[in-house]
């Protein structure tokens, strides 16, 4: 599980869960996966995150480190940035741990980099 | 002279080759049988052929013409020698079919290729022959020779009443026809009544029109659009009607020209019938039984019959409604009965998700490149976009792309560890074991959502229709979505098997759901049913095995055309597009900003 993907993620359809937002992380197994990077991209996809929920994820799995709390203005022309943001949207990997609700503490395992959002019937609203 | 030896060397010639080929022995001494060694069924060579032949020998009598399926050689048998002498001598090497001469040889013996059949006709089928006189059927063949308006690939078609819609197989209740059964037609209730048959006054007339050639496949009467009895009245022509019951019971049936068939119960919803694109027909005889005298058997001869222009009218009463009938296994209503949640899930669950699980190795073995309309709707995907594959299977839909963000949702966990590896190097593409039904991701935050062959697999209305609005509840106002669907029409696809008749028989009981089971490769018969997958185990070094090891069955929903866009009918979406392509029914929906 990417950190972008995990900045998506709910437990929103829990019975008597409102927001279920932001999941907190244990990660048991953290691997870094590195890809292409098009800092492009990123400074596109950054207007769509919730950046705080991003860096305090990051932070969580001790990786926050030379990432900004908060986004600058003209953050997309700082190459240096993008760069760090690239790192820890895509390349930082939850291979194994699990994701708990913030309000219910139900967990959510992940297991070879992918988590389980299912729930059985019982548990939906 | 050297004609003759010619003629002589080729026939033994042929001779020769039958006996080594067909083991078809033939006789140098005159024989009241005769093989005619190079025409036959398979050179559409046929009993009038032979018939016209005789024309120039007068006295010489045919007693029988045996032409095997699909064989090049076939057999006369004359009252006698002579005539057989007679019949060789002026044509053995000289007459010509398609520019060849026929060879001819004596044989002694002429196969039996006649089929027994039970004489017992389906339950609640009455054949009332000689039901209209000739000079009535003459009326009824002017009153019917229509100007050559309307056509159907095989055959000419009206309608009176109501139309007949050969999509659905029903009628439009609320569009009846000004033309109405013509009132010459009364006459044939009071006789019908006259019989003691038991029926409520037609208001639908199908006349069709079979030139000799022309056939109708294999079919039952859809059960709902019509009542208990349908009536077919037959001009002009006799013709051998096929019935097949799915328990395997075969019954062919001749129907005189000036006979009235009156379907019922049993032989109206749970029998097929058909009649195959054939010039001719077999004689049907009716035998004693040769163990017990007083039972008969009913014989396909070896013999056959051409056949004229037929005209046939259907007359059906047409109803509103489920089905009430007891014949379940061709009812048309049995499935339409609401599959309620509780069902649909533990159906879904073992006929989608459970099955998916099991096959995720040779399913994803078969499904590489992305859908060419998938790449077509994502071309214009704008960098930095979010992409969400729902239902993304093995991941074969999510692009190389490096300026998106592609997250692949699915519930197999098999095809999703396909999924992982397929997308490892795809720097911006992760991968979510997610149920669409209850989707744990935030709302509004797609650009763009896929949602390719999924929808299809949930198992009610309520469920379909939730599925769609999680689509639109995750996308962002003015995000799109490509949702693309099985569909029940599958005529325009590469899926039919021209040579597969759909039976449709099997029904198979599961977790408290009678479905049936679909026959691969033929035209969908009903909406709710099991499609079965003939599993092919994954070998060591990831290639499958030649055989498969088991079949399982994994439900489908197949939709009607309009479906689709009627479940994306939701106050926040708009549907801008709405196709067919390759038997899937697809729409692209747009949320409203």
């Amino acid at each position: 599980m990417k950190l972008i993907t995990h900045n998506m993620l709910t437990s929103k359809c829990l019975k008597g869960v409102l927001t279920g937002y932001p999941l907190a992380i244990n990660a048991t197994n953290i691997k870094i996966n590195e890809v292409d990077f098009n800092p492009d991209f990123i400074s596109r996809i950054i207007p769509k995150l919730d950046w705080e929920v991003l860096w305090k994820a990051a932070d969580s799995i001790g990786h926050s480190e030379g990432l900004p709390q908060t986004i600058e203005q003209n953050y997309d022309d700082d190459k240096e940035f993008l760069k760090k943001a690239h790192r820890v949207l895509l390349e930082v990997e939850v291979e194994e741990g699990y994701l708990i609700c913030p309000e219910s503490g139900r967990q959510f395992p992940i297991t070879k980099g992918i988590p389980n959002m299912l729930l059985t019937e019982a548990e939906v609203q | 002279m050297d004609d003759a030896k010619k003629i002589e060397r080729k026939r033994k010639r042929f001779a020769a080759r039958l006996k080594s080929s067909k083991g078809v022995i033939c006789s140098d001494n005159p024989e009241p049988n005769i093989v005619l060694c190079n025409v036959g069924q398979a050179t559409s060579f046929e009993k009038c052929d032979v018939i016209k032949m005789l024309n120039d020998l007068p006295g010489v009598e045919l007693t029988k013409f045996v032409a095997e399926k699909g064989e090049s050689h076939c057999y006369i048998v004359f009252n006698c020698t002579d005539s057989a002498k007679l019949f060789f001598d002026r044509y053995n090497g000289k007459e010509r079919m398609n520019d060849v001469p026929i060879y001819m040889n004596y044989v002694e013996k002429v196969p039996n290729t006649e089929i027994v059949c039970s004489s017992k006709n389906p339950e609640g089928l009455y054949l009332i022959e000689d039901f209209i006189t000739e000079t009535e059927e003459r009326a009824f063949l002017n009153l019917f020779d229509w100007v050559e308006d309307s056509s159907l690939k095989n055959r000419k078609v009206k309608h009176y009443g109501y139309e007949f819609r050969y999509g659905s197989n029903d009628v439009d209740l609320e569009n009846p026809l000004i033309e109405k059964i013509p009132p010459e037609c009364n006459v044939l209730w009071e006789r019908l009544k006259g019989y003691g048959i038991d029926f409520r006054i037609p208001d639908q007339l199908t006349v069709n029109k079979y030139i000799p050639g022309q056939g109708i496949p294999s079919h039952v009467d859809r059960h709902s659009p019509f009542e208990n009895t349908i009536l077919s009245l037959s001009l002009g022509s006799s013709v051998v009607m096929d019935w097949k019951h799915h328990s395997g019971k075969y019954i062919p049936l001749a129907i005189q020209a000036r006979s009235m068939l009156v379907m019922q119960g049993e032989a109206r919803y749970d029998w097929q019938h058909g009649i195959q694109p054939r010039t001719w027909d077999p004689i049907i005889e009716t035998r004693n039984s040769s163990g017990n005298k007083s039972e008969h058997i009913r014989v396909i001869t070896n013999d056959t019959i051409p056949r004229d222009t037929r005209i046939s009218l259907t007359f059906r009463k047409t109803r509103r409604g489920p089905c009430q009938c007891v014949y379940k296994t061709l009812c048309d209503s049995v499935n339409t009965n609401i599959i309620e949640n509780e069902v649909a899930s533990k159906l879904e669950e073992v006929h989608v998700h459970q099955v998916y699980e099991q096959i995720a190795g040779h399913f994803s073995s078969t499904r590489h490149k992305p859908w060419p309309k998938v790449v077509e709707f994502l071309k214009d995907v704008s960098p930095g976009s979010i992409v969400l594959d729902l239902g993304a299977g093995n991941g074969k839909n999510i692009l190389r792309r490096n300026d998106i963000l592609q997250i692949a949702g699915e519930r197999s966990s098999g095809l999703l560890s396909e999924c992982k590896s397929y997308t490892r190097d795809v720097s911006a593409a992760d991968c979510l074991r997610l149920d669409l039904l209850n989707a744990n991701l935030r709302e509004n935050i797609a650009d763009v959502i896929i949602c390719i062959a999924v929808v299809h697999h949930f198992s009610n209305q309520e469920r379909r229709m939730q599925a769609i609005s999680t689509i639109a509840s995750l996308l962002r106002p003015g995000g799109r979505a490509l949702i693309t669907v099985w569909a029940k029409d599958q005529t325009k696809s590469n899926y039919l098997c021209k040579d597969k008749d759909n039976q449709d028989t099997s029904i198979h009981s599961t977790v408290g759901v009678n479905l049936p089971i679909h026959e691969n490769r033929t035209q969908f018969k009903h909406n709710d049913l099991l499609v079965p997958w003939k599993l092919r185990k994954m070998k060591d070094d990831r290639k499958l095995e030649n055989q498969s090891s088991t079949t399982l069955l994994r439900y489908y929903h197949v939709f009607e055309e309009g479906e689709l866009e009627k479940l994306c009918d939701l106050p926040e979406l708009v549907v801008e597009k709405s196709f067919y392509e390759e038997g899937n029914w697809c729409v692209i929906c747009k949320k409203v900003q």
